[in-house]
């Protein structure tokens, strides 16, 4: 029999993963609602501290994206606890699934959660900041998107890191911000750009930044997601 | 000459300063089964963790396949079936559940099927869209015996298997573990007590101190102690 770990075996892995964890957050809904109800506050408090213009694209944009590194890094933690209980996660390592696949089933689960309190956060920054529904809104989903996907990988590796040790609860926030800074910068940029009404051409040296911080984050978050998750 | 499904070879495990088990060596071949007692405390549950690969040895080395329980292939911990004292289930999921989770996780096929025929060998059909959460201990114990063999191991590791069963769920327990071995499975036991196992053929063994040494195998864990501390 071919003992080599094939894609089929691989994306058994994945999906069966992916699958579980859809079907736990329908069943639940703790992971959407608490992100949601996050959004809804940071956006809530910033546009009544900072009581900005209506329209004002650079304080949307700002408010937009602190909603989203704070709903990431509560998702990729909830996306992860769930394995430690009853101890599935060492069911997960005996399993033949690839390490590759657990670390891409857990990703797209942080990014569905991301990209739902997103969609609730637009939803909310169309109203508190008097927002048109257009075109404008339509140039920011790609960057939320790759925002999202490169938060995602990267709070998804160091979550994994945080569930296993006894100071965990410190260590997502104090590592994820600090590495994911040129992305949030970029990214930033590249709303701001496009509420303003840039066109695309506009704020492409930014979408190119974040381009790449994605792909450093998921390469890194691929190659090392083997070496931190432990049964132990 | 084809490696033996399961082998220990002098196998240590020392927590900081405390040796935990001291150069145990065990041999179980296709079809063998191994019960193991010992006093709580004994070092079971870390031997077990040992020989699934979940724990590192600190002496000697721990084989499954002939190839070390740390670096199992994926194709070979397909082959592994494993119960401690985790249930590795997933509490807001249901029964069948679970078990199509891990059915499908190794790759197999006829799920519901085999789900389906799993869940009427281990009286759960009943209850097989209740979430586990809901279980009785025993009840989870009944589908964690499920879950551990329901891809057909080779090799299973099973770690007081009979914990809050009945006795309709040790037959079924005996049922799978029967089935087991007539299909050439090696499987390892640990206990408190040997009788419990007296429909089976089986090697028997004491671990006293960390040391692992053969049993009378109609002795209780306390006179198998004795005799094991009392040989020497």
């Amino acid at each position: 029999m071919d003992r080599r770990v094939t894609s089929n075996q691989k994306a058994w892995a994945f999906t069966a993963i992916l699958r579980k964890d859809l079907r736990l957050e329908l069943r639940t809904g703790e992971s959407t609602i608490t992100l949601v109800f996050l959004s809804l506050l940071v956006l809530t408090v910033l546009t009544f501290a900072l009581d900005a213009p209506a329209g004002d694209p650079a304080i949307a944009a700002g408010a937009l994206w602190v909603a989203m590194i704070f709903a990431g890094t509560i998702g990729a933690t909830r996306a992860l606890i769930a394995e430690w209980q009853n101890g599935c996660v060492r069911a997960l390592l005996l399993s033949p699934a690839d390490r590759a696949a657990i670390y891409c089933s857990k990703l797209v689960a942080s990014f569905v959660f991301m990209a739902l309190a997103e969609i609730a956060a637009m939803v909310l920054l169309v109203l508190f900041f008097n927002l048109d529904f257009g075109i404008r809104l339509v140039r920011i989903a790609p960057v939320l998107a790759m925002g999202a996907l490169g938060f995602a990988a990267l709070a998804t590796l160091l979550a994994t890191i945080q569930v296993q040790i006894r100071v965990g609860d410190l260590l997502l926030p104090l590592l994820a911000i600090p590495v994911f800074v040129p992305a949030l910068i970029a990214g930033v940029k590249a709303t701001n750009a496009a509420l303003a009404g840039l066109p695309f051409s506009g704020f492409t040296q930014w979408l190119k930044i974040l381009g790449a911080c994605d792909i450093l984050f998921l390469a890194g978050g691929y190659l090392l997601f083997e070496q931190v998750i432990s049964g132990d | 000459m084809k490696a033996l499904p399961l082998e220990a070879r002098q196998v240590g495990k020392t927590f900081g300063l405390s040796p935990v088990l001291r150069a145990v060596s065990l041999k179980v071949d296709q079809g063998e089964c191994a019960v193991i007692v010992g006093r709580n405390g004994s070092g079971k549950s870390t031997l077990v963790r040992i020989l699934a690969g979940l724990s590192s040895v600190s002496a000697g080395e721990a084989l499954l396949f002939g190839q070390p329980a740390r670096k199992l292939q994926p194709y070979d911990r397909r082959r592994v079936g494993l119960i401690t004292h985790q249930s590795f289930l997933y509490s807001r999921l249901t029964a069948r559940e679970n078990l199509e989770f891990y059915a499908e996780l190794y790759g197999l096929d006829h799920r519901a099927s085999r789900v389906t025929e799993l869940l009427e060998r281990i009286g759960l059909a009943s209850a097989a869209d209740e979430r586990v959460s809901s279980f009785s201990r025993g009840m989870e114990q009944r589908l964690t015996l499920a879950r551990a063999t329901i891809a057909a191991p080779d090799v299973l590791l099973m770690d007081e298997p009979f914990t809050a069963l009945d006795a309709d769920g040790v037959e079924a327990a005996m049922g799978l573990i029967g089935g087991a071995l007539d299909r050439g499975c090696a499987i390892v036991i640990t206990a408190h007590e040997h009788f419990q196992f007296a429909q089976l053929t089986f090697s028997s063994y004491a671990l006293v101190r960390g040391r692992l040494s053969p049993a009378p195998a109609d002795s209780k864990a306390e006179a198998a102690v004795q005799h094991s501390a009392a040989a020497g």
